[in-house]
Formats: structure tokens, C-alpha cells, sequence
């Protein structure tokens, strides 16, 4: 039964124009239609007219009056459908899932098989994780629409979610084998398989998933993938060596991945680090040019081959000068041995660098270019900040900006030794030095608001950020606006170390907001991931939503709020002053 | 330092080293879109303690079938993990996955007129070439280089990538039935 208020032919047909203009975001002219019905005095209670200006004057920012209008043609009209389904449209406009779940329910009461309403249910199920509500509505909407892909793909997934693995690939295969495979080149297809295998492996089906693959793997346009998932399905069956070729095969397209290795040395069963190093010294002759080999070798190289394998490391490091170099070779310092080792290498390289202009003391043809010796400088700096050794890492780091004094990296290592001794003022006037050095370089400008904040500097942190801030808008809107956290974090805490709970928690409730809205986005790509089949990505991003706030950066935030929170509770405020400075009434609830 | 493909995981990470990074800044949604869109193009460099150091986040131009191309929507390397060659390395792997998946025959970026040392970085080391000028490109108002390189050579490259699998199914089934 559609509506307790059918219209005749000729407001029927305004009624009609109103869908139209709403679906085609034409606004203005759905409100004239619907003020020509509403204004014929017979007709100025029409529930479902009623309820479409409403949600047609929610599209125009009129949110009051869209609820007014909508509840009162709900009022009006209380089987009919549409008043529901629309209800539950602005109740979602708003993020009120649970409620537009509600409203979606009693509209399909009233009109069970309604495509439209049950795809939006589907939408706010899959949203809210009411995996099982999403399963019977993709089922009644399979059941409906049995030709659609949409509907044998949110089918199969709703099963998969639920891990019904045997349910999901019964349905992935029977909708596969109606595939036909159009063009030479069909990406969804190739996605499609890929997210089939996806399912099998997770069904634990090893040797299933390597089937698969090798019955499709022609149709899968993503050959890394397909070499990935070969090469982990064979460690996994303990088929080493044709995993030991897929790790190869994925090498020659990438030799910069470091796992790619390590799963070679796992396929090749290498336990011992002599064997492994060997290896990796294979490798690096194979790819001369590739970075991981070499900084592996060192990992798994000790005693003398270590000496001799650092030693060409960190000379061909300081010959062409790489800034990273420390950074790259922190890990190494987990062991004392290997400490040594450098250390007493870098003070030959400055001995020697300084009397003879080369690494070594006899062969002296060798000249290393000046910036050699500047870099081991800010080198030993690095390494004795490391170390806790604050005089040390200074006087290096002075000996290097002596040698060099417009080398930005060298105020930014000076600051850092600072800031690692606790003086966090000290720290900031280093890479604000830095900062004036090249002005228009937004991380040393990041880095330097950084460091402002850390010494509670906040205006001066908003001040450095704004030069790269859209003009017009407050830099902290701005920053706001792009979700930059980093930057709403650092003011949190800075704000808590100056007592200021209130801007403090302002700041964390705005990186709250962030995550809150995060998990928003998802919605869009519910329709979005089925029609173009990146099921797997898909996948992965609800599983990523599941656990969003686990991410660090919320992590952090969240313990300033706690923090800030329990010293509310402990120390409440007395007198006005303070409660003028605290400001939290909208947090405190 | 490790380089592999992007996940969704990852893109939360990225916006942060774009922050850190760049003036042309992008909501998570944004991020979400690639990464949804194309899995296969976008790439990360990461340090050993899996911070993202470097990425590259790229996408298909969607109005073109008949010619296909790849798009660099952003890409940056943090100033602290400059001279490895990580940009090219990311651009590498990007431009083959655009190739690989998508067909792409060619891939285009924008870099600003001012922003000498980029473009010093797209001409000079990952030979790109000016196609023109699209003028006030950017929000405040300036102009922006269109750049182009051409993919063909990719394409040679990937048809020489046979999987090492041919046996694989039979010698798995012999194993299991050893095994049962």
C-alpha cells in the first residue's frame, strides 16, 4: 500500500517532477513544483510532498525546516513509504545511522520489495557492521535482481564478511562462470579473480589458492600481486624452491624490497647469518645498483667481514654524501660490537681525511672531495647524540657547520642533539636557523613548527606554518581543514604542558573529529568498490575502519585527553579565573 | 629502507609525510579514492621502523579510453631521506604498474613554474618533457607545467615476465599425495 493520500492525475504528475528535480539536484525548481501541490487547499497536508521539500530544503542548508517538513509529512502520511525512505535519507544526510535504519525498516514494511530502499539499507548496514542485517538484505536484493553483478557481488561478500568462506565462493564462482571476458584487457575481471583467490586463501585453501591462479593467472592483469601471492602460497606448502624463483622474479622488478630477501632466505632455509650474508653478497653483485643488498649485507655480516663491509658502506656514504646515512644505520647500534667497529673507523676517516685528504693514511692518490671530511663530522655528531654524548655530538656538529656553514641539515641535527638533551628552547632556535636557510622547503618549515611547539611557541609555530597555508583562512583553519594531525597534536600537548586544559582539549576533540570523520568517508565507497570491482582494497579498507582509532597518531591524542581529563577531575577548578581559562564546557558532558 | 606498493593501510601514513612535505595537501577521501581506485599504482619508501619516508600517489586519467595514461597526483620524499634516488625508484614502480594493469602509453604530472628543483628532478633525472603550460593551475594563482614521459619502453619490460609456476600444480599434487 504506497500512500494514504493518492493525488489526482494532474498533482501526481507535479509530485513526479519533484523526484525528478530532487535526482537531478535541480532544488529550486522542486520547491516550486511542490508549492504548486501544497498550495491547493485540498492538498496543503500531502504527507509525501510534504516530506520531498523537506528533503529537498535539506540539500539547500535549510536543515530546520527539512525537519519540520519531513516529520510533519511523516505525521500525515504514516504508511507511506516514501515519508519513511525519505526520513531515513535525512537522517543519514546527518550520520544518524542507527536512526535511518529504523526508518529504512518501516518503510520496506510498507513496500518490501522497494530496490531503492533495500540498496540504501544494505548501504547503513555494511556502514554500521550489522553484518548479518547486511547479508539478509543483500540477499532479498539478489533475489530481486538476480542479473545484476552488484547483486551476486554484495551477496558473496555479506558471506565473506560473516567468514562463510564455502558460502562466498560458491557464489563468486557461479557469478564467475556468467563472466564473459569482453576485452583483451578487462581490469575488473582481473580484480574479480583476484578477490576470489583472496577468499580461498582465506578459506585456508593453499593449495585451492595456488589453482586458482594457475587456471586464471593469464586473465590477471596484476602480475606483482599474482608473483606475491604464488610466492607466500609456496613458503606456506614448504614448495621452496619455485618460491625461491616467484622472490627472484619479484626482485627483478624490485630490488628495493627488503621482505623480498628475508623471504628467500626463509625458502632457501637459511638459519645460520654467515650463510644468509652470502646470499645477500650474491645479490648485491646481481644488482649493483640496488640499495637494500648492501645495507642487508651489514645486518647479517659480523667480525671481520662487518669491518670490511661498513668500512666501503660508510666511505662511498661520505664520498657522495648522504645526508640518511646515520638515520639508515641506526638499527646497527643494537649491538655494542658493531658500535665499536664504526666508531673507530670514523676516527680514522678524520684523521686521515684531515692530514692526507683521503680514508686511508699511505695511499694518498685518493683524494676525497672537502664535503668527505663535513660529513663524517655530522656523522660522529649523529653517532655520539646516539650514544648520549652531548658534548661530543656538539663539538662535531660545530666542527661540521664551521667547515660548512649554509648546510641546512647541519642546524637541523644541531637542534635535534638538543632536543634530545631536554632543551626543547635551544632545539627551536636551531631550526628556525634552518629554516631561514631555505624558506620555501615545506619540511624544514614543518619540522621548524615543530619544534616551536615543543617549546609551547604556539602563535610563533601558527605564524612559520602559514607560509604554507591557504591565503585568507586562519592558518589554523587551514590546517584543520587538510587534517593535518601532526600539527593539532603538538599544540595539544603543548597547550597541556601550559596548563591550558581547555585549548588543549579543543585541539584533541579536533583530531577526534578527524578519525570520526575518516570512517565517514567509507560510505561513498560501499556503491563505489563493486563497480569497480577493487574488492580486495575494498576488503582491506573496512578492516582498516574496523580498527582506525588503533593508529598511532590517535594513540597519542588520546592520551593527552585522558590526561588532561583526570586532572579536571582531580584538580577542578576554585575560583573564576581559572574556569574562564578552562572553557570546556561543550567537552564536559 | 623498503619499497613496495601501497596499502590501504598506508594512506593515512602518506597524508602525513605530504604534510610534512609539500603545500598541495589532500583530505583522507582523497587518498581513499586512489588507493580504491587503482591499488596497483601508488607506492611508498619506508624506513626501518615503517615510517613512510618517500610515496608516490598516482592514478589513470578516466576520460581518455582509447589513449590511456597515467597520472602523478603527488609524490614526495622527505628532505631527510633526500639522495637515494627514492623518487625514481617510486616512479619506476608506479610507471610499470600503470603500464602492466592499465595499458597506460604514457604518464603526466604538474609541477609549479617556480618550484625549480622539482623540475629540475621530473627533466633532468626522471626525464619527463614540458607539453605545455596550464596557466593559474594552482589555488593561489600559479601557473603550472604539464609534463609528460612516454611509457613504451615499459612495455617490452613487462612482456618479459613469465611466473614461475608451470609445474607447480602437479608437483603440489604429488605432495599431497605423499603426504596422505
Amino acid at each position: 500500500m504506497p500512500s494514504g493520500q493518492p493525488l489526482p492525475p494532474k498533482e501526481n504528475s507535479l509530485f513526479k517532477r519533484i523526484l525528478r528535480c530532487y535526482e537531478q539536484k535541480q532544488y529550486k525548481n522542486g520547491l516550486k513544483f511542490a508549492k504548486q501541490i501544497l498550495s491547493h487547499p485540498k492538498f496543503s497536508e500531502h504527507g509525501e510532498t510534504l516530506a520531498m521539500k523537506g528533503l529537498t530544503l535539506n540539500f539547500l542548508g535549510r536543515k530546520d525546516e527539512a525537519y519540520e517538513h519531513v516529520r510533519r509529512g511523516l505525521r500525515n502520511d504514516l504508511t507511506s513509504h516514501v515519508c519513511w525512505h525519505v526520513y531515513g535519507l535525512l537522517q543519514r544526510s546527518d550520520k544518524k545511522y542507527d536512526e535511518a535504519i529504523k526508518c529504512y525498516r518501516n518503510a520496506l514494511k510498507w513496500e518490501k520489495d522497494n530496490i531503492q530502499i533495500l540498496r540504501d539499507l544494505s548501504l547503513l548496514q555494511i556502514q554500521m557492521r550489522d553484518l548479518e542485517g547486511y547479508r539478509d538484505t543483500r540477499y532479498q536484493l539478489f533475489m530481486l535482481r538476480p542479473t545484476q553483478r552488484a547483486s551476486w557481488i554484495g551477496y558473496a561478500m555479506a558471506y565473506h564478511l560473516l567468514n562463510d568462506h564455502d558460502m562466498a565462493l560458491k557464489i563468486l564462482e557461479t557469478f564467475r562462470k556468467t563472466q564473459m571476458v569482453s576485452a583483451p584487457f578487462d581490469f575488473e575481471y582481473s580484480e574479480l579473480l583476484l578477490y576470489q583467490n583472496m577468499v580461498i586463501q582465506e578459506s585456508g585453501g593453499v593449495l585451492d589458492a595456488i589453482k586458482h591462479l594457475d587456471m586464471y593467472k593469464e586473465n590477471i592483469f596484476d602480475k606483482l600481486t599474482v608473483l606475491e601471492i604464488y610466492g607466500s602460497l609456496y613458503l606456506q606448502m614448504g614448495e621452496y624452491h619455485l618460491a625461491t624463483l616467484c622472490y627472484e622474479k619479484l626482485l627483478r622488478r624490485n630490488q628495493e624490497n627488503t621482505p623480498y630477501y628475508l623471504m628467500i632466505k626463509e625458502a632457501k632455509q637459511l638459519h645460520n647469518d654467515e650463510c644468509v650474508y652470502n646470499m645477500l653478497c650474491g645479490y648485491r653483485k646481481k644488482f649493483p645498483k640496488a640499495l637494500a643488498p648492501k645495507r642487508l649485507c651489514l645486518t647479517f655480516a659480523s667480525g671481520n667481514a662487518f669491518q670490511s663491509e661498513i668500512d666501503s658502506y660508510l666511505r662511498a656514504g661520505f664520498h657522495k654524501g648522504v645526508p640518511p646515512l646515520f638515520v639508515d644505520l641506526r638499527s646497527l647500534y643494537k649491538n655494542k660490537h658493531k658500535v665499536q667497529i664504526i666508531e673507530s673507523l670514523l676516527e680514522m676517516y678524520v684523521n686521515n681525511l684531515t692530514k692526507f685528504s683521503s680514508f686511508d693514511s699511505e695511499d694518498t692518490s685518493c683524494k676525497e672531495p672537502a664535503s668527505a671530511l663535513l660529513w663524517v663530522y655530522h656523522y660522529l655528531a649523529q653517532h655520539y647524540d646516539y650514544l648520549d654524548d652531548i658534548q661530543k655530538a656538539l663539538t662535531y656538529i660545530d666542527m661540521a657547520i664551521a667547515h660548512t656553514p649554509t648546510l641546512i641539515e647541519l642546524f637541523v641535527t644541531k637542534g635535534r642533539i638538543f632536543k634530545h638533551a631536554g632543551d626543547a628552547y635551544e632545539a627551536y632556535k636551531w631550526l628556525d636557523e634552518a629554516q631561514g636557510l631555505d624558506t620555501a622547503d615545506r619540511y624544514i618549515n614543518s619540522k621548524c613548527a615543530k619544534y616551536m611547539l615543543r617549546a609551547n611557541l604556539i602563535k610563533e609555530a601558527e605564524e612559520t606554518c602559514s607560509k604554507f597555508t591557504r591565503e585568507g583562512v586562519s592558518p589554523m583553519e587551514n590546517l584543520n581543514e587538510m587534517q593535518c594531525m601532526w600539527f593539532q597534536t603538538e599544540c595539544a600537548l603543548a597547550y597541556q604542558r601550559l596548563g591550558k586544559w581547555g585549548d588543549s582539549l579543543k585541539k584533541c576533540h579536533e583530531v577526534d573529529r578527524h578519525f570520526t570523520e575518516i570512517i565517514d568517508d567509507q560510505f561513498d565507497f560501499h556503491t563505489y568498490c563493486m563497480r569497480k570491482m577493487t574488492l580486495r582494497s575494498y576488503v582491506n579498507l573496512l578492516r582498516l575502519e574496523d580498527v582506525l582509532r588503533s593508529h598511532p597518531f590517535y594513540f597519542r591524542v588520546a592520551r593527552c585527553a585522558i590526561q588532561v581529563y583526570l586532572h579536571i577531575h582531580d584538580k577542578p577548578p576554585t575560583d573564576a579565573s581559572s574556569s574562564n581559562e578552562l572553557d570546556t564546557g561543550e567537552f564536559i558532558t | 629502507m623498503n619499497i613496495r606498493c601501497a596499502k590501504p593501510d598506508d594512506l593515512m601514513n602518506m597524508q602525513h609525510c605530504n604534510l610534512l612535505c609539500l603545500p598541495e595537501n589532500y583530505q583522507m577521501k582523497y587518498y581513499f579514492y586512489h588507493g580504491l581506485s587503482w591499488p596497483q599504482l601508488s607506492y611508498v619508501g619506508e624506513d626501518e621502523k615503517g615510517n613512510i619516508v618517500g610515496y608516490v600517489l598516482a592514478k589513470m586519467e578516466e576520460d581518455c579510453e582509447d589513449n590511456p595514461h597515467g597520472h602523478i597526483t603527488s609524490l614526495a620524499v622527505k628532505r631527510s631521506h633526500r639522495r637515494l634516488g627514492l623518487a625514481q625508484k617510486l616512479m619506476d614502480q608506479a610507471a610499470r604498474a600503470m603500464v602492466e594493469c592499465f595499458q597506460a602509453k604514457y604518464v603526466s604530472l604538474h609541477v609549479r613554474k617556480s618550484n625549480r628543483a622539482a623540475l629540475n628532478l621530473y627533466t633532468n633525472t626522471l626525464k619527463f618533457t614540458i607539453s605545455e603550460i596550464e596557466p593559474k593551475y594552482y589555488a593561489d594563482g600559479e601557473d603550472a607545467y604539464a609534463m609528460k614521459k612516454d611509457l613504451s619502453h615499459f612495455t617490452l619490460l613487462c612482456a618479459d615476465d613469465e611466473i614461475p609456476s608451470s609445474d607447480s600444480l602437479s608437483n603440489a599434487m604429488k605432495k599431497i599425495e605423499i603426504d596422505s
